[in-house]
């Protein structure tokens, strides 16, 4: 893990029960393999839950948007434990209330509409992350 | 009248989304949850034991728990072992990779082909260990067998299991002295009370059978938590009679 040179740390929830726990992880995929690799770091939630010194700082030291499958918000509480700031949480679900038509299915595998929503999801961490970056990068920056 | 989850056993995924072998503790996880040994297993999501309740915490003390790890970091079986009971058994991804000289798992993403087939070996190990754990008496005091004992019986209609929603219920009582959590307990007594079991030294007996089910009553300690077992069933059912 490189978090000197990526600004925004990306942590899925984790979720292996329901469908929208794959929904946040291939979300995180595709923000942090196709949409801006070179933006953001993955986080592995599980290095969190076990205190990894390295995933901590990781999570200490730059902004990060957690995604999160269900209510209990293992991604958030993760991150926040660790001493990091949540810069902006995303809610599948309520990803999926904006976007009805999106129903996903499947754990193992998602169906169609998973990975639409999956795409939905990640699109909105883009422009959140754009968002972060561009105040990371503002000249009055500290 | 309440239903006291049969015997399972519990299966924890690293889920580790950095590396391939964390994907492949997930889909062989899910394997055996939804195909292999549906009606016999379930699951929690890791990061329960610190986010959820003291429910989510019992996991390992009601369920026997396979760790299923994707590398020697072994986040699954730490994490378990720390905040919730010692696992029954741990899988590490990477060893079974090299015992049986597969090719290396990549595409966390998407598996390649041996990241297919390191799935496959991982959930028959799995399922191997989960016929091991019912057909033997597991003690999660000591971490190992105590003697063998009959196979659960699998539930009728199998699906796959998933315990975040459903934190088990665990009271805290006094045996001996000392202040101890009791998986599943208020299960068992709203249970007795529904099959009109009065408090009595018999039932007390069938009482402590109970809990040891879900929980490990250490080797002597019988006497002790009979008394408890007494005591708070008593006083359980003299609450309920007060307030029905």
């Amino acid at each position: 893990m490189s978090p000197e040179v990526r600004k925004v740390m990306v942590v899925p929830c984790s979720g292996i029960g329901k469908t929208y726990g794959t929904v946040s992880r291939e979300a995180a995929y595709e923000v942090t393999e196709d949409l801006r690799p070179r933006s953001t770091q993955l986080v592995a939630l599980s290095l969190l839950v076990l205190g990894d010194e390295e995933a901590r700082a990781a999570v200490r030291a730059h902004p990060a948007v957690t995604i999160d499958g269900c209510k209990l918000t293992c991604a958030a509480k993760m991150v926040q434990e660790s001493g990091g700031q949540v810069a902006q949480g995303i809610a599948v679900l309520d990803v999926y209330r904006r976007n009805r038509e999106l129903k996903p299915q499947g754990i193992a595998e998602l169906n169609e509409g998973g990975h639409l929503l999956a795409h939905a999801v990640a699109e909105e961490i883009t422009v959140i992350v754009d968002d972060l970056v561009a105040r990371e990068e503002a000249p009055d920056h500290a | 009248m309440p239903e006291l989850p049969q015997r399972k056993v519990g299966i924890v995924a690293c889920s580790g989304e950095e590396l391939a072998e964390g994907t492949v503790t997930r889909l062989a996880a899910l394997r055996v949850l939804e195909h292999l040994r549906p009606g016999e297993t379930v699951t929690i999501c890791l990061p329960l034991f610190l986010a959820g309740g003291e429910g989510d915490r019992a996991f390992a003390r009601f369920y026997p728990t396979i760790a299923l790890d994707g590398c020697d970091k072994r986040c699954a079986a730490r994490a378990t072992e720390l905040y919730s009971g010692k696992p029954a058994a741990g899988v590490v991804v990477t060893d079974l990779v090299r015992e049986h000289g597969l090719g290396q798992p990549e595409g966390a993403r998407r598996l390649n082909a041996s990241g297919q087939q390191a799935v496959e070996v991982t959930a028959n190990r799995v399922a191997g260990l989960v016929d091991e754990i019912l057909g033997g008496q597991w003690s999660r005091h000591s971490g190992s067998f105590v003697e063998a004992a009959p196979a659960a019986t699998p539930e009728a209609a199998p699906q796959a299991g998933c315990a975040c929603a459903s934190a088990i219920p665990v009271q805290t009582v006094d045996v001996d002295g000392q202040a101890v959590p009791v998986a599943a307990l208020p299960l068992i007594f709203e249970q007795f009370r529904g099959a009109g079991k009065a408090p009595g030294a018999e039932v007390t007996k069938e009482l402590l059978a109970t809990v040891k089910i879900y929980n490990d009553v250490p080797a002597g300690t019988d006497g002790a938590y009979l008394a408890a077992l007494a005591r708070e069933f008593a006083a359980y059912c003299a609450r309920k009679q007060a307030r029905p």
